[in-house]
């Protein structure tokens, strides 16, 4: 039988010998309601004031959405993934093909871009084994760059650096402004999805054997931890997350081009979104997320074309200026417990 | 058949070359410094695109031009060293996203201000026309640089194993403790260092340049291959960089003439790659030693 135990400040759920806590205390939820809040009405605010600062939330949303499973595969891994793009492509590409070869929508090619991304994962695993710290970040690094040229080879399929058109839209109300709208609250409520899965992961067990293989893989496998089971689980399981963004961008746009998301020029955003942030804190992805698309698009709209140069030197200073990110500034004033950081091995 | 070898084993020997001038850099920076310059790239396209400045903006011929560009490509690099690498050695992960975002901001100027349009030309050419070897025509500018690219690589191998300093820096590559505890100056080593591993790359970039694309974004191109080279090789063996030069060559060699797909060639050497470390996971040769 389930029985339920309330309590001042917390509500205790058992069931057959196991045990649920939710905690109700004020203190606990007040910054997570603020900060919940402040995310959902921010879109609601832009409908009115401004709808060209939805697809920024957009943006923001997705870069997140990119950078928290890309956390959780650096710590699950004990390895910097320095190209999560590809599995973008892999689950773009899948549903952009799928899209426009059957005329499908994006619920019926949800799956296939999902289980696309996880076989490529899957058969690319074996190098979260076998290549070790910089070699893993190599041959991480080349896989979006070599997808990009297979995407030039049969241009046939792929469409080159054109991309492929009339991939039916996430979203058709018949009214454009709340087709944004729309699209802004699915990004966030997938973004806040992986954030609270990531979350609950690190916090659990097997977060705290994921930060023992970050931390020394030897010891690891000394106490007894499945280390290749555990790093094979991260890098699939983390890469179809991603997958399911490349998904949202074919359905989200109705074209997709691997020109723009496969370079290294994505690629670093991602990175910067992790470093920024906080060095793989998973609410700092959040904070990097937003910070970063808000400030290629205000650079885009007050300096032009020199935005590029601009955007790569404001954000090489700041990654040298905030060694511990965004969320790292906050972290100082109120440090909490014990958080593993991602590191590169040599 | 005997044809096809032929031309495939040319091309081979030359793509290989160059590809050892083009990696040489990059694996001895593996080697010694034990990090990964990320931001390799951007001495590729400073070297043409610098030069061009001098020679389009200051009006200043060629030679001139030259010593220009590679002055300054010697204090951009103490810059990067002194401003990023000392500073950040113990955290790889920003000194690789560092280095990476360095090449971009390059490659973003460079785009900015000389678009492919622009027409980007240096004449560095040494021979002109090409030479017939049975089937296979080969342009006599590619057979020099693979000519030198075989001499500056004796030259680097004499200078490491022949010179004391030299020594020292292959000491450094073993062990940075010892090497110090023995009293070389580490520092100025790996300041050499970065100053050494420019040669290789701007004697090769202005060797290919005549002949094949320049563009804003060709050193990404040229730091897939040293990539894929350093890997193979055994990040930071020379020893191993000469092979995987080769071996990656003759890949590209092989898919070109014989499968007749020259699209497949960074492809299929990715394949090479990742076939070669299931079964040696250290590359070619071990990394723990420059030579």
């Amino acid at each position: 039988m389930v029985d339920t135990e309330i309590r001042r400040d917390r509500i205790i759920i058992r069931y057959k010998g196991k045990k649920w806590d939710w905690i109700l205390e004020p203190r606990y939820w007040r910054n997570t309601l603020i900060w919940s809040a402040f995310l959902i009405l921010f879109p609601i605010i832009s409908y009115f004031v401004s709808p060209i600062l939805l697809n920024t939330v957009i943006s923001a949303n997705l870069y997140a959405a990119i950078a928290i499973p890309l956390a959780l595969m650096t710590l699950g891994t004990g390895r910097m993934n320095f190209g999560p793009n590809f599995f973008i492509g892999v689950g773009g590409y899948t549903a952009a093909l799928l899209s426009i070869a059957y005329g499908w929508g994006p619920l019926a090619t949800f799956p296939l871009a999902v289980i696309a991304s996880l076989v490529s994962a899957l058969l690319f695993s074996p190098l979260v084994i076998v290549a070790r710290g910089l070699y893993y970040v190599l041959l991480t690094l080349l896989l979006p760059l070599v997808f990009l040229e297979i995407t030039f080879i049969y241009t046939d399929t792929f469409k080159g650096d054109v991309g492929l058109a009339g991939i039916k839209t996430l979203v058709s109300t018949g009214m454009v402004k709340l087709n944004f709208l729309i699209a802004a609250f699915i990004s966030m409520g997938i973004m806040l999805l992986y954030l609270w899965v990531v979350n609950k992961v690190i916090k659990s067990r097997y977060g705290l054997i994921m930060a023992a293989i970050n931390d020394g893989e030897e010891v690891a496998h000394g106490i007894g931890v499945n280390i290749n089971k555990v790093k094979i689980l991260a890098f699939v399981f983390a890469s179809g997350m991603i997958g399911v963004i490349g998904w949202f961008y074919a359905h989200y746009f109705g074209t997709f081009a691997g020109i723009t998301y496969l370079p290294l020029s994505f690629m670093i955003k991602i990175l910067l979104v992790i470093f920024i942030g906080g060095r793989a804190q998973v609410f700092g992805c959040v904070a990097g997320g937003y910070f970063i698309a808000f400030l290629e698009m205000i650079l885009i709209v007050t300096i032009g074309p020199i935005q590029p140069v601009l955007f790569a030197v404001i954000l090489t200073v700041l990654l040298f200026a905030l060694p511990e990110g965004l969320f790292g500034l906050y972290r100082k004033r109120r440090y909490r417990e014990y958080m593993p950081t991602l590191h590169v091995r040599r | 058949m005997r044809e096809t070898l032929q031309v495939v084993l040319i091309y081979a020997f030359v793509l290989g070359s160059i590809y050892l001038l083009i990696s040489l850099g990059f694996s001895i920076i593996c080697g010694v410094l034990r990090i990964f310059h990320l931001g390799y790239a951007y001495l590729f396209t400073l070297t043409v695109y610098l030069a061009w400045m001098f020679m389009k903006e200051l009006g200043f011929g060629l030679i001139p031009a030259l010593l220009g560009m590679v002055v300054i490509q010697f204090v951009i690099s103490y810059i990067i060293y002194k401003g990023i690498i000392m500073k950040f050695v113990a955290q790889e992960e920003i000194i690789l996203t560092g280095l990476l975002l360095v090449s971009i901001v390059v490659e973003q100027a460079v785009n900015y201000r000389y678009p492919i349009q622009a027409g980007v030309f240096i004449n560095t050419t040494l021979i002109e026309g090409s030479t017939e070897f049975g089937t296979a025509v080969i342009s006599n500018q590619l057979l020099a640089a693979a000519a030198i690219a075989i001499l500056l690589t004796v030259l680097f191998i004499l200078f490491f194993l022949k010179t004391r300093i030299g020594l020292a820096i292959r000491a450094l590559s073993q062990d940075i403790y010892s090497s110090r505890l023995i009293g070389i100056h580490v520092e100025a080593l790996y300041t050499l260092t970065m100053f050494l591993i420019l040669i290789p790359v701007i004697i090769g970039t202005l060797m290919v340049a005549p002949v094949w694309a320049v563009d804003p974004t060709m050193g990404s191109l040229y730091m897939t291959t040293a990539i894929l080279v350093a890997i193979l090789g055994g990040l930071g063996n020379i020893k191993g960089t000469i092979i995987a030069s080769f071996l990656i060559g003759f890949t590209h060699s092989f898919v070109s003439f014989v499968l007749g797909e020259p699209r497949f060639m960074n492809f299929s050497a990715l394949l090479l790659v990742m076939i070669i470390l299931m079964v040696r996971p250290q590359g070619i040769a071990k990394s723990e030693a420059l030579w």
